[in-house]
Order: C-alpha cells, then sequence, then structure tokens
C-alpha cells in the first residue's frame, strides 16, 4: 500500500505531464500563421481557399469522367482518340502551348515604370483569374520576367517600347474590377511610378499568341 | 555541505523522479497560460470558428490535391496501354507527355536550390519584418532570369496561372494557405546559383530588403531538389484554343 502510492501519484503527474506537453506544442502551431489574423482577412482566406476547392472539385470530376470514357474505350477496344484529342488541346492551351482567344482585358502602360509594378501587374491578373496573358507579343508563362527600370524593360531579351500593351484573357469585368478598384494595385502603382500611366479596357475578344519559350527542362527529370 | 547531499541521497529515487516531474509540469502550465493569455484577450468566438473552417478547408484542399494528382496518375497510365499502338496514339500521347511537363503537370527533380525564407527573429509591430508573398515573388523572378526551368514555394509549384497574395499575415501561392517558414526549390544548371547572387536585382533583394529588416534568408545547393507537380486545375472557362478545327481529324 504505501509502495503503490507514489506509483500512482507519478502515473497521474506524467499523464498531465504529456496532455499539457501536447496542448503548448499545438497552440503553438496554431500560432505560426493564421491565429495572427482578424476576422476579416480570416474570412479572406477561407473564400479563397475555398474557391480553389471548388475549382478542385470540378477538375477532379472531370478527370474521372476522362478516367472512366479510356476505360470504356479500351474495353471496346478502341483507342479513344477524341478524348485523347481533347485533352491535349485544353493542356497546351492552358499551358501557353498553342495560341487563345477569348474575352478579356488590354492594358496600356506608359510612362516610367519599373519591371517589379508590372510584375505586381501581372500578379493581380492571375490572382483575378486571368487564364492566358501577353505582355506584347510575348505569351507570359513560367519563367517569363518583365525586368529593368524605368525606361528599360525587357521581357524574353525583348526591349519594351514605352506605351506598349498587356493583353489577358478572362473575366472582364472581374479583371478590370480587381485591376482598377480603389487601393488596388493601379492605385498602389500610382503611388510607387506618379509618372505612369496604366488604362484596362474591356474587350469581348483578345488574341493571344504561344509561347516560343522552350518549356522541356533539361537539367531536371520526371520523377515519382 | 555533506550534510546535505547526505540527506538528498537518503531520498527514494521515486521521490527524486516526482519533484522533477512536478517542476516540469509547473514550467508547462506556466508557460500554457502564457502562451493563452495575450491570445484570449482578443480572441472571439467567431475568430476560433473561422481559424477552424480554415483549417478543415485547407485539409479537404489537401485529400481533393491528392486525389487530383491520383487521377491524374492513373489517365497517364491509361493513355499509354490503351490498345491501339498506331502512330496517331504513340503521337498523341508523346504530345500529352510534353504538354503535362512543361505545364508543371509531372513532379520534376534535377540540380539546383532550395531556400528558406523566414520572417525577422523579432518581428514586433512592424510589418516589413515579416516575409510577404512579393518578396517571394521577387525571389521567383531572379530565380527565373538566373535560368532556373522549375520553382515551388512550399510544394505549390509556380505555374503559368499562380498568383501569390498576401492577406493579412498570411501568404496564399495557387489560393493554398502556406504556413511560415518558406522553401522555395528551385531546378536549374550547375552555375545556377552563381548567376543568381552576381544579379544586381538579386543584391539589391538582399541588401535592400532582407538584411535591413532582418529577414532570415538561407540556402542549401543540392544535387537533387524535388520540384513536385502542380495539383489544381487547369480547364480555361473563357480561353479557347484559337485553332480548335486544326487538330480535328
Amino acid at each position: 500500500m504505501n509502495r503503490g502510492r507514489p506509483r500512482w501519484a507519478l502515473t497521474i503527474v506524467t499523464l498531465v505531464l504529456g496532455v499539457l506537453v501536447v496542448a503548448q506544442l499545438r497552440s503553438q502551431a496554431a500560432n505560426s500563421g493564421l491565429a495572427n489574423l482578424n476576422a476579416q482577412e480570416l474570412t479572406l482566406v477561407i473564400a479563397n481557399v475555398n474557391q480553389r476547392n471548388d475549382g478542385l472539385r470540378a477538375e477532379v470530376a472531370a478527370v474521372e469522367r476522362q478516367v472512366e470514357a479510356l476505360i470504356e474505350a479500351h474495353d471496346r477496344g478502341e483507342s479513344a482518340l477524341d478524348a485523347l484529342r481533347a485533352d491535349l488541346a485544353a493542356l497546351e492551351a492552358w499551358a501557353g502551348l498553342t495560341a487563345v482567344t477569348g474575352p478579356g482585358v488590354t492594358i496600356h502602360v506608359s510612362g516610367a515604370i519599373g519591371g517589379d509594378g508590372i510584375e505586381d501587374l501581372l500578379n493581380e491578373l492571375r490572382n483575378a483569374g486571368a487564364e492566358a496573358i501577353a505582355v506584347q507579343d510575348v505569351r507570359v508563362v513560367p519563367g517569363t520576367v518583365v525586368y529593368g527600370g524605368p525606361g528599360g524593360l525587357s521581357v524574353e531579351n525583348t526591349p519594351l517600347a514605352d506605351g506598349f500593351e498587356i493583353r489577358a484573357i478572362g473575366s472582364p469585368q472581374i479583371l478590370t474590377g480587381t485591376l482598377t478598384r480603389g487601393g488596388g494595385v493601379i492605385a498602389q502603382l500610382g503611388t510607387a511610378y506618379p509618372e505612369a500611366a496604366i488604362s484596362v479596357t474591356p474587350l469581348d475578344q483578345v488574341a493571344i499568341p504561344a509561347t516560343t519559350r522552350n518549356l522541356v527542362p533539361g537539367h531536371g527529370q520526371p520523377s515519382l | 555541505m555533506t550534510a546535505v547531499v547526505d540527506r538528498l541521497r537518503a531520498l527514494p529515487s521515486w521521490q527524486v523522479t516526482l519533484s522533477g516531474a512536478l517542476l516540469v509540469l509547473g514550467f508547462l502550465i506556466a508557460a500554457q497560460l502564457a502562451a493563452e493569455g495575450p491570445r484570449i484577450r482578443y480572441t472571439t468566438q467567431e475568430r476560433g470558428l473561422l481559424i477552424e473552417t480554415a483549417v478543415e478547408l485547407q485539409e479537404q484542399q489537401d485529400t481533393l490535391q491528392a486525389r487530383l494528382l491520383d487521377l491524374r496518375g492513373q489517365l497517364v497510365d491509361l493513355e499509354a496501354e490503351g490498345p491501339g499502338s498506331e502512330a496517331a496514339v504513340r503521337e498523341l500521347n508523346a504530345a500529352l507527355e510534353h504538354a503535362r511537363i512543361a505545364g508543371g503537370l509531372i513532379q520534376l527533380a534535377g540540380p539546383g536550390i532550395v531556400f528558406r525564407l523566414e520572417d525577422a527573429e523579432n518581428p514586433g509591430d512592424v510589418g516589413d519584418s515579416l516575409v510577404t508573398a512579393r518578396d517571394l515573388r521577387i525571389l521567383v523572378q531572379e530565380l527565373w532570369l538566373a535560368g532556373a526551368e522549375a520553382v515551388s514555394i512550399n510544394g505549390e509549384r509556380i505555374t503559368t496561372t499562380t498568383a501569390a497574395l498576401d492577406i493579412g499575415s498570411a501568404i496564399l501561392v495557387n489560393s493554398a494557405y502556406l504556413a511560415p517558414p518558406y522553401q522555395v526549390s528551385a531546378i536549374g544548371p550547375d552555375d545556377l546559383y552563381d548567376r543568381l547572387t552576381t544579379s544586381a536585382s538579386f543584391i539589391e533583394l538582399v541588401e535592400g530588403r532582407i538584411q535591413p529588416y532582418g529577414l532570415r534568408l538561407s540556402f542549401a545547393e543540392l544535387e537533387s531538389v524535388t520540384v513536385p507537380a502542380y495539383a489544381g486545375a487547369i480547364r480555361t472557362r473563357y480561353a479557347q484554343p484559337e485553332n480548335p478545327s486544326a487538330d480535328a481529324p
């Protein structure tokens, strides 16, 4: 009996200790990011993540249909050429390998502005759901950067003259609204580059060329 | 002095263990209370729910991403093992593989650099001492200019439609919430690091932004860096191939 009590005490203390260690670690993990946000910011995070989840669900459903169609075609002993072609056309359009057209906006940029400002603009276009973007005649794909200081901008080793154009395909209303809203990217660029003039025009039809960049990696290998 | 040591020696070992455990317990309770204290003051129930929702949605996203990658893998296998060995099918499959690699739908491994970018050690109230989406975008742009051919941030592949934005102190890339610290992985030529660190705009990033505000940037050059596949939607709603009939039979 006398020997039993300390064991009990020790067991209880160790148990509580374990629970507390976990609680402490968890509260620290939660502290690292989201816990610093206010309610409005959290709502924005939720809206963004939720929107991507919707897109992912639609994509999962579409690929499931593709997989089923291929299995059925195989069962019939066919090669499902049409399904492969449709898949290829969608992929190439998205990846920038083929020219695309659709509704969108054209943005006229003139005056002194740096490459970082143009990159901010491109990022905001993507954020607003732009599906394809071109700077003058250059399709924007991974690796494409508008660089240089005011008066000396270049893209893909091609200098950009003053008064150049950015074109993007997406919802004309959403693209225009996102870029031009109060406190939006164009307003911010107006502060950073007061001499630059940026105007956005919504259009029913915008044409965007294919990339001329070689997107096949020379150093990386496909891996699983 | 020896009397104290002797008394200690006389104590049963379980008492020593118990004292040690109680000491740690006390410390942990204090730490827990200290950690809870300042948060409780401004934590509303609504905020707690919002955090929970955000975490749940991000977990759903992870599941959906895994499912999509799995399905795309099945699709690749099915296309490859199709009964048609005719030239048209082989040609289409080759074009599909090319497009998937070009678009970033295939995981790559190769020589490169992994960067780690962290907030300043004591951020305080100055927003500039936190890593922003713009800092990450500039680092990625510098990597592209130095010759990188594939880049990811915390596992999110940078694709043609990738946006990186700030919401408060949180960063979203491809609409996924990224928890700090930020890890930027890049595959590229052997001289990627030399080209990067001799570029005037990269030096400007380090000397004009990272060092003055105490952000912490570290890196490792590796023989094999893995850049994961993009696990997101690729179907366009507005953009149509310019000449859809060209591919038709």
